[in-house]
């Protein structure tokens, strides 16, 4: 009986329930797809920033003065510290590796020599990894490297190939404006330090690395004569946006508080464990970088909560003028059943029922339809990303989510026309309708 | 046979006993009393009739007797129970119990079979059973017509099933909330006289009507005027007592 009487109230009042079920779907499509986008927002604006550069910068605890003239290390090449780049490798172990996204490890050093042509070389250059898998043994690598750190930089040729790195050659990329001033092209060759220079590229950065000549780390070590060295690493990390908590010093926390820090991916916790694994470095948030980043983030997912928020009590209110008008044709059937012996809670079960159909119904239809909008969107806002993956359409774990928020919208919808029905003196209601 | 007028104050054989209820309601203009004072009894097996204009508190007291409601003040005892003890969801379970309506609209579901709609009543109390739904409509008069929507029932048709509803669940009391003035002569005739063969068996009725010629066959007319109770005396014999 109970199902018959389901069933006829969705068969009889089609237009009711598809009003309360579409002002259910509505709201769960735009929470959907705002939860989605919230979730994975993150990613995607670390990845837009990270067109930006990196967010947290290392380099030799004993070198914490970084001596830069218009972003050129002045620094005497042959001093300051330095770390290991063997070291790197331990980066792939700590607590958030898998949210560390790029490496580039940098050694500076100056070249002295001839052009192919004959032009006189006086130039720094620097060691990078240009494509570089980064692998501590256990678990897959990271394909990182300066090209996928700094993706601004265009090249008028190819990058150069570690793997071509010789004990008498090697290949390298010049600056435009270095280019320009010795007359060099790709195919071109520069005589350093007993080897050759291949030039396979002409690359223009828009800073002061246009004056300069990149190659492969291996060769700078080669060359500078310090082999495994770096004197400075670029990271690109997923990081929380900062807060208080995030700038407290770890040190000073009780050993929960320190816990609960140090497993959050704030930039500092994640440059404090960077520099539990590298000994001797100092690792720092690049701060403009990473509180953009946490800024935008904070600003964009409080306007995803706010519109989440306006959907679901605009489906409520929906919902509420929706399940009134059908339980108001209903007053009769109701009245009737109390007569009959019904206690309020067996009537009100039979409206919640009806209520949470609707809103599993409704819901799951919501949930797939916001997820497609979530893709939709993510596709035209976030162009970084790339196109969309079926199989990164559907995030399973907000379907529950998706339903629970339903169900609340439809049972608190539905609740104060349902208590309405319910208070009223069931003989009034019989004799109004007679 | 015993005599009425004994029994009327005599609470203790009464299925419906009322002592001093009164029943006010509380609104802008102040208290409004419904039902002052009201004391009578009824015993198993009465056929009684109550009468009075409007707003004389007819419909407050067949709330009060159908368990819709409770006194104010004073003491109901229906099948020996005061009404005023039980919870709210007790007096749900005691209604479904005790009372079985029969509403001048009739109240049928209109998207429920003939069928259907007595086996509301059994699933409001207990358990379907559609063999006894069925013979419930037999017993009016009605087993040809069980799958029948209301809307395909005559008037007279749709107050049986009504009627059927209302004995499904075997309750002492039907309470009978004018119970021709929807039909027409032809249809008043045939439900008098099913109420006649209820009485006949030994159904406690209750029945509120305008109707003389339907008051003319309980045996007691309780009439009301202002919220107040004037007892008839007997107009038939009693067919059925309780112990």
């Amino acid at each position: 009986m109970f199902f018959r009487l389901l069933m006829e109230s969705f068969r009889r009042q089609r237009r009711r329930k598809a009003l309360a079920g579409l002002a259910i779907l509505l709201g769960t499509t735009a929470v959907t797809a705002m939860l989605a986008l919230a979730t994975t927002i993150g990613d995607h604006i670390h990845q837009e920033l990270a067109a930006y550069g990196a967010n947290i910068v290392v380099y030799p605890a004993a070198d914490q003065l970084e001596v830069k003239v218009g972003g050129v290390d002045v620094k005497p090449v042959s001093g300051g510290a330095y770390l290991k780049e063997s070291d790197l490798a331990k980066l792939r172990g700590i607590f958030w590796a898998n949210n560390i996204t790029g490496v580039s490890p940098e050694l500076p050093l100056h070249l002295t020599g001839k052009t192919s042509a004959g032009a006189d070389v006086d130039a720094n250059a620097t060691g990078l990894w240009f494509d570089h898998s980064l692998s501590n043994g256990g678990g897959p690598a990271l394909k990182t490297g300066s090209v996928a750190m700094h993706p601004w930089w265009k090249i008028d040729g190819r990058w150069p190939a570690e793997k071509a790195t010789s004990a008498d050659s090697t290949e390298a990329v010049v600056g435009t404006s270095l280019a320009s001033h010795l007359n060099l092209k790709a195919g071109d060759s520069i005589q350093t330090a007993g080897r050759t220079l291949h030039i396979t590229g002409i690359v223009s950065t828009g800073d002061t690395t246009d004056q300069q000549v990149l190659l492969p780390l291996n060769a700078a070590q080669q060359i500078a004569g310090i082999p495994d060295a770096i004197r400075r690493v670029e990271i690109s990390a997923r990081t929380k946006p900062e807060d208080s908590f995030a700038r407290k010093d770890p040190d000073s926390l009780s050993p929960k508080m320190r816990e609960i820090w140090y497993c959050r991916p704030y930039a500092n916790s994640i440059a404090y464990q960077i520099r539990e694994v590298i000994p001797g470095a100092r690792a720092e948030q690049v701060r403009r970088v990473e509180q953009s980043e946490g800024n935008v983030l904070k600003r964009i997912s409080g306007l995803m909560w706010f519109i989440s928020a306006a959907a679901l009590l605009a489906a409520g209110f929906a919902v509420s003028a929706a399940m009134a008008t059908a339980i108001l044709e209903r007053q009769a059937e109701i009245g009737l059943m109390r007569s009959l012996g019904a206690s309020k809670g067996a009537v009100a079960l039979l409206f919640y029922t009806e209520a949470g159909l609707l809103a599993l119904f409704a819901g799951g239809l919501g949930y797939l339809a916001g997820s497609g909008l979530a893709a939709w969107l993510g596709a035209r806002i976030f162009t970084e990303s790339g196109p969309v993956q079926i199989g990164t359409l559907l995030i399973p774990v907000l379907f529950p989510v998706v339903i629970a928020l339903a169900l609340g919208v439809a049972i608190a919808g539905s609740t104060p026309a349902i208590r309405r029905a319910l208070t009223s003196d069931p003989s009034a209601i019989l004799r109004a309708s007679a | 046979m015993e005599n009425l007028t004994d029994l009327e104050t005599r609470p203790d054989c009464a299925v419906i006993a009322l002592n001093g209820v009164t029943r006010e309601y509380s609104g802008r203009a102040g208290v409004v009393r419904a039902l002052e004072d009201a004391s009578f009894s009824i015993v198993a097996g009465e056929w009684v009739a109550i009468t009075g204009p409007s707003g004389s508190g007819k419909s407050t007291l067949v709330n009060l007797i159908g368990c819709l409601d409770r006194p104010t003040r004073g003491e109901l005892f229906i099948d020996g129970v005061n009404t005023a003890s039980l919870s709210p969801t007790e007096l749900d379970r005691f209604r479904a119990d005790k009372v079985g309506f029969i509403f001048q609209q009739f109240h049928l579901i209109p998207y429920l079979s003939a069928l259907e709609n007595v086996m509301l009543a059994q699933y409001f109390h207990s358990m379907t059973d559609e063999k006894e739904a069925r013979a419930a409509l037999e017993r009016v008069g009605l087993g040809h017509r069980a799958e029948h929507l209301p809307s395909e029932l005559s008037g007279g048709e749709q107050q049986r099933v009504c009627i059927a509803r209302a004995l499904i669940n075997h309750p002492p009391i039907l309470l009978a909330d004018e119970p021709t003035g929807n039909l027409d002569a032809a249809n008043q005739k045939i439900v008098a006289e099913l109420l006649q063969n209820l009485h006949a068996q030994g159904h406690t009725i209750v029945m509120v009507t305008h109707d003389p010629e339907m008051a003319a066959l309980a045996q007691r007319r309780i009439a009301l005027s202002h919220g107040k109770v004037f007892c008839h005396p007997v107009s038939g014999p009693v067919v059925s007592l309780r112990k």
